[in-house]
C-alpha cells in the first residue's frame, strides 16, 4: 500500500490525480486505526468468518453482518483486511484469490467495490477509496459547484433476499455459540447502509463537502444483468400488460445522461422494487426456485452487477416579473411550419441569458397567465418562474442581479424584468394560488360607430354602482374553439372606466379590471354576439378594439420588496 | 457591467428619514404611472377613421351566391383555426319579403339543430354535415326557405338567439357555426 502524502488539496481542477493516497490521514491517526482495527477484529469468530469465505461470502458482506463498522477499512484493501483477521499465515498470501470470492454471493460484488460500467466492462475497484476516486472524478467531470451532496443508492431486490438468507443462516448455525449470544446479530448492517458508509468519509475529503441533504445527488444504480430479464417477466405477469417494457425502453431514449449509461433493466428494477419482496413473490416467479427463503448456500454469481452512477443537481427556480414592450413578441417560443410566429419570444429571451450563467441542462418557463402577441405587458408585470435543470452552479446574488440588468440593457428593449432572483419550492406555490381568482387589469383602445357621449362616461363607470360588480356571459371565443372546450363562463368585471382621447371622437381609452379568465377583445367587440353584454350591446353601437395592454396583474408574488 | 451603481441605490434610502423613504416611494409610483400612461396613449395622427372590424381582421370572408337555387345568397367566414361560421348575404331573397324574417326554425332534416350539446376539446357529439345539408329554415310573411350548409364540417353551435328574437337577422346577419374537419 503507497504511503505517499501528495501536498496539491483533492478538490482542485482537473490536472491533479487524486489517489487513494491522498484520503488517509497522517500516520499518527494510520497507527491509531490500526489499533481500532485489530481490537475489533479481535472479536471475530475466525472459524465463522472461515466458513463464510468458504460459502463465496466477501470479507466485507461478513463484516457488516458482525456488525463491523470501522471507517477506516475505506481505505484498505481486502488483502490487508484479511491479513488483520485471519493473521499473517504464509499460505494466506499464495491463496488470496482462492480465500476471497471473486464475486461475493450475498452483495454481489457490491460491498467489493465491483461492478459492470461502461461498455460492460468489468471494473474492480481495491477499497472504498479507490471507487471514491472514481464517482469524485465524474462529479468534476460534469464541472458541478456544489457544497453538499446526498448519497443515494439503489439496489436490487435480490441483494435483501440475500442479507436475510445470510442472517438466518448464522442465526441457525451458530446459536448455540458463546460468542454469538453476547453480541446479537441484529447489528448487523444493510449491505446498502454499508456501503454509503464506506463512500461517505471518502467522498467527503475528494469533493470537500459536507455529505447530507443537498440539493445535489450522487446516485448510485445497480442493476443485475441475467435478473432482468426473469424480472420482467415478473412483471408482466403480474401486470398483465405487455405496454410497460416497451414504455420503459421509449422513456430512456428521451432521457438525457451525461454520465454512464442506461440499461433497460434499469427502469424495470426500479418499479419492481415498489413490489414487496417476500412469500408472495416468490410463489409469483415462475422458474424453479422453491421457498427461497429456506435456502442456503446462495446461487453462484458470475458477474457482478452493473452500475450506473449519476450526479445531478435538483431543479433551482428563478422568479420575477417580466413586462412586454413589444405587440411582435410571444410569450413563449411559437413556430408553425418550421416558421417562427413573432420576432422572438420572452421565454428565449430571459431563458437564453439565465441558462448559460447556470450552466444549467435545460429550462421550462411558467408564468402566471398568459397574453396575446400583439398584447403588451406593461405596470407592475407579470409573474413567471423558470426551472433550470441539473444546474452545474448556483449563481449568487450579485450573479442574479447582473443577469437582470443584462437582459434590461438589450438593445431592442423587448423585454423588462424585475426582481429576478432565485425562490424556493414555496416559489410555485405563490404563483398557482388564486390563480383564478385574481384580478387583471388592462388598457384597451377601442372605437365605436357614433361619436362618444356624455352620457356613455356615466353609463360605463356607473356599473359598478348599480350592481356590486358585473357579470357577463361569454362562450368561448370563436378564435380559440378549436383547441377549447365550448363553453358558457361566467366572468366578473370589477370596473370600468372611458378616458378620453384628445383630438378624436369615436376613439377612447377604456380601462377595466375584470376576473382572471376573462377575454378582453371579446368584450370588446362581442365575438358575433357571443359574449353578453359587450362594450357595444352596453353602449348600444359597434365597437372595436384596436390595442390592448396589461397594465397590472394584481397578485401579491415577486413583488418588488 | 457596474454593480458599484447597484449597491448605491440600495444604500441610499437608508440615508433618509421613513418620510422621506415615503415621499420618494410615492414619486417614484406617480413617474412610473406617468410613464405607463404616456405609453398607453396612442398617436392620434396615426389612427385611422374607420379601423377593419373584427369580423374582417379575423376571418376570410367567402360569399356562395345562389347557392343551390336562385337568390340563396349565402356567405361562410373563415377563420385561421379552421372554423367557419355560416349565414345569410344581405342579399338573400328572404330579406326581400316585406316584413323580414319572421322565425327560424332549426327544426330540419332529421333532427333539431338547436337540441343536441358538443362537449369537450374533442367536439364529441358534433354533427357531420356536407354541403348540401339543411341547416335551419327561415319564414318570411310569404315563404319559407332552407338554409343549406354550403361547406363540408361538423356543427359546433347554432346561433339560438335567433329562435327567440329573429328580428337579429334583419339587423346583422349571422346563423351557425362549423369545425371544418
Amino acid at each position: 500500500m503507497a504511503n505517499e502524502t501528495e501536498d496539491a488539496p483533492t478538490n482542485s481542477a482537473s490536472e491533479s490525480h487524486a489517489t487513494s493516497a491522498d484520503v488517509e490521514r497522517n500516520p499518527t491517526d494510520e497507527d491509531k486505526n490500526e489499533k481500532l482495527l485489530n481490537d475489533a477484529v479481535q472479536f471475530l469468530p475466525t472459524d465463522a468468518v472461515k466458513d463464510l469465505l468458504s460459502k463465496e461470502v466477501c470479507l466485507r458482506c461478513i463484516f457488516r453482518l458482525f456488525g463491523m463498522q470501522v471507517p477506516i477499512c475505506s481505505s484498505l484493501s481486502v488483502k490487508s483486511l484479511l491479513c488483520h483477521v485471519l493473521g499473517e499465515q504464509a499460505d494466506l498470501h499464495q491463496n488470496i484469490s482462492s480465500v476471497e470470492p471473486n464475486i461475493c454471493r450475498s452483495c454481489l460484488g457490491i460491498l467489493q467495490f465491483t461492478y459492470c460500467g461502461d461498455k460492460e466492462r468489468v471494473v474492480e475497484n481495491e477499497s472504498a477509496c479507490d471507487f471514491a476516486v472514481a464517482i469524485a472524478e465524474l462529479v468534476k467531470k460534469e464541472g458541478h459547484q456544489i457544497d453538499s451532496f446526498s448519497l443515494e443508492v439503489s439496489m436490487p431486490p435480490t441483494i435483501l433476499e440475500n442479507e436475510n438468507k445470510l442472517s438466518l443462516y448464522v442465526k441457525r448455525k451458530y446459536r448455540s455459540e458463546a460468542w454469538f449470544k453476547d453480541r446479537s446479530i441484529s447489528e448487523c448492517s444493510s449491505t446498502k447502509d454499508a456501503l454509503k458508509f464506506a463512500l461517505t468519509n471518502p467522498l467527503e475529503t475528494l469533493l470537500d463537502v459536507k455529505c447530507g441533504i443537498s440539493t445535489f445527488h450522487i446516485r448510485l444504480t445497480y442493476s443485475r444483468v441475467e435478473a432482468s430479464i426473469r424480472i420482467q417477466n415478473f412483471v408482466e405477469k403480474i401486470e398483465g400488460c405487455k405496454r410497460r417494457k416497451v414504455d420503459a425502453k421509449n422513456c430512456l431514449d428521451t432521457v438525457k445522461d451525461k454520465s454512464a449509461i442506461t440499461g433497460v433493466e434499469n427502469s424495470v428494477v426500479s418499479t419492481t422494487e415498489v413490489i414487496p419482496v417476500d412469500e408472495k413473490s416468490s410463489n409469483g416467479l415462475q422458474d424453479n426456485e422453491p421457498s427461497e427463503t429456506h435456502e442456503f448456500p446462495l446461487k453462484k454469481v458470475n458477474e457482478p452487477c452493473r452500475l450506473e452512477c449519476l450526479c445531478f443537481r435538483t431543479p433551482i427556480y428563478f422568479g420575477g416579473r417580466y413586462l412586454k414592450y413589444s405587440r411582435n413578441v410571444s410569450q413563449t417560443r411559437w413556430i408553425i411550419d418550421e416558421e417562427r410566429m413573432g420576432e422572438a419570444s420572452i421565454e428565449e429571451i430571459i431563458g437564453g441569458n439565465i441558462l448559460p450563467m447556470c450552466r444549467g441542462d435545460s429550462y421550462k418557463f411558467h408564468a402566471a397567465g398568459r397574453e396575446d402577441i400583439d398584447v403588451r405587458m406593461l405596470g407592475s408585470g407579470r409573474p413567471f418562474l423558470f426551472e433550470i435543470q441539473n444546474a452545474r452552479e448556483v449563481p449568487s446574488e450579485l450573479l442574479v442581479k447582473e443577469i437582470e440588468s443584462k437582459i434590461n440593457s438589450l438593445e431592442n428593449k423587448l423585454v423588462r424584468v424585475k426582481n429576478l432572483k432565485i425562490v424556493g419550492s414555496q416559489g410555485w406555490t405563490l404563483m398557482r394560488e388564486g390563480e383564478a381568482e385574481k384580478q387583471k387589469q388592462y388598457a384597451a383602445l377601442v372605437w365605436i360607430s357614433r361619436p362618444l357621449q356624455d352620457e356613455d362616461f356615466q353609463t360605463i363607470s356607473s356599473l359598478k354602482e348599480t350592481v356590486r360588480c358585473y357579470q357577463i356571459l361569454q362562450k368561448t371565443p370563436i378564435r380559440v374553439l378549436h383547441r377549447r372546450s365550448p363553453l358558457e363562463r361566467e366572468k366578473i368585471i370589477n370596473w370600468m372606466k372611458i378616458e378620453k382621447i384628445a383630438g378624436s371622437s369615436q376613439y377612447f381609452l377604456l380601462h377595466m379590471c375584470t376576473q382572471a379568465g376573462t377575454y378582453i377583445k371579446e368584450f370588446v367587440h362581442g365575438d358575433l354576439g357571443r359574449t353578453n353584454p359587450s362594450i357595444g350591446s352596453i353602449l348600444g353601437c359597434r365597437a372595436e378594439i384596436l390595442q390592448l395592454d396589461v397594465t397590472d396583474v394584481k397578485m401579491n408574488c415577486f413583488l418588488t420588496e | 457591467m457596474n454593480d458599484h451603481n447597484v449597491y448605491q441605490t440600495n444604500n441610499s434610502e437608508t440615508e433618509e428619514t421613513p418620510e422621506q423613504a415615503q415621499q420618494e416611494r410615492e414619486k417614484e409610483m406617480q413617474d412610473d404611472e406617468e410613464e405607463l400612461h404616456k405609453l398607453l396613449l396612442p398617436n392620434v395622427h396615426d389612427l385611422p377613421l374607420t379601423p377593419p372590424s373584427a369580423i374582417d381582421f379575423n376571418f376570410v370572408a367567402y360569399f356562395a351566391p345562389d347557392f343551390l337555387k336562385p337568390g340563396h345568397d349565402q356567405y361562410v367566414y373563415r377563420h385561421a383555426n379552421g372554423l367557419c361560421v355560416i349565414g345569410l348575404a344581405p342579399t338573400h331573397v328572404a330579406f326581400k319579403d316585406e316584413g323580414g324574417i319572421t322565425a327560424v326554425d332549426f327544426n330540419v332534416g332529421k333532427s333539431d339543430r338547436s337540441g343536441f350539446k358538443v362537449t369537450g376539446k374533442r367536439k364529441k357529439n358534433a354533427q357531420h354535415f356536407e354541403s348540401n345539408t339543411a341547416v335551419c329554415k327561415v319564414c318570411t310573411n310569404n315563404d319559407s326557405y332552407i338554409v343549406r350548409c354550403c361547406v363540408k364540417g361538423s356543427l359546433l353551435e347554432v346561433n339560438n338567439r335567433l329562435i327567440k328574437q329573429p328580428g337579429l337577422l334583419n339587423s346583422s346577419v349571422r346563423i351557425t357555426e362549423l369545425l371544418m374537419s
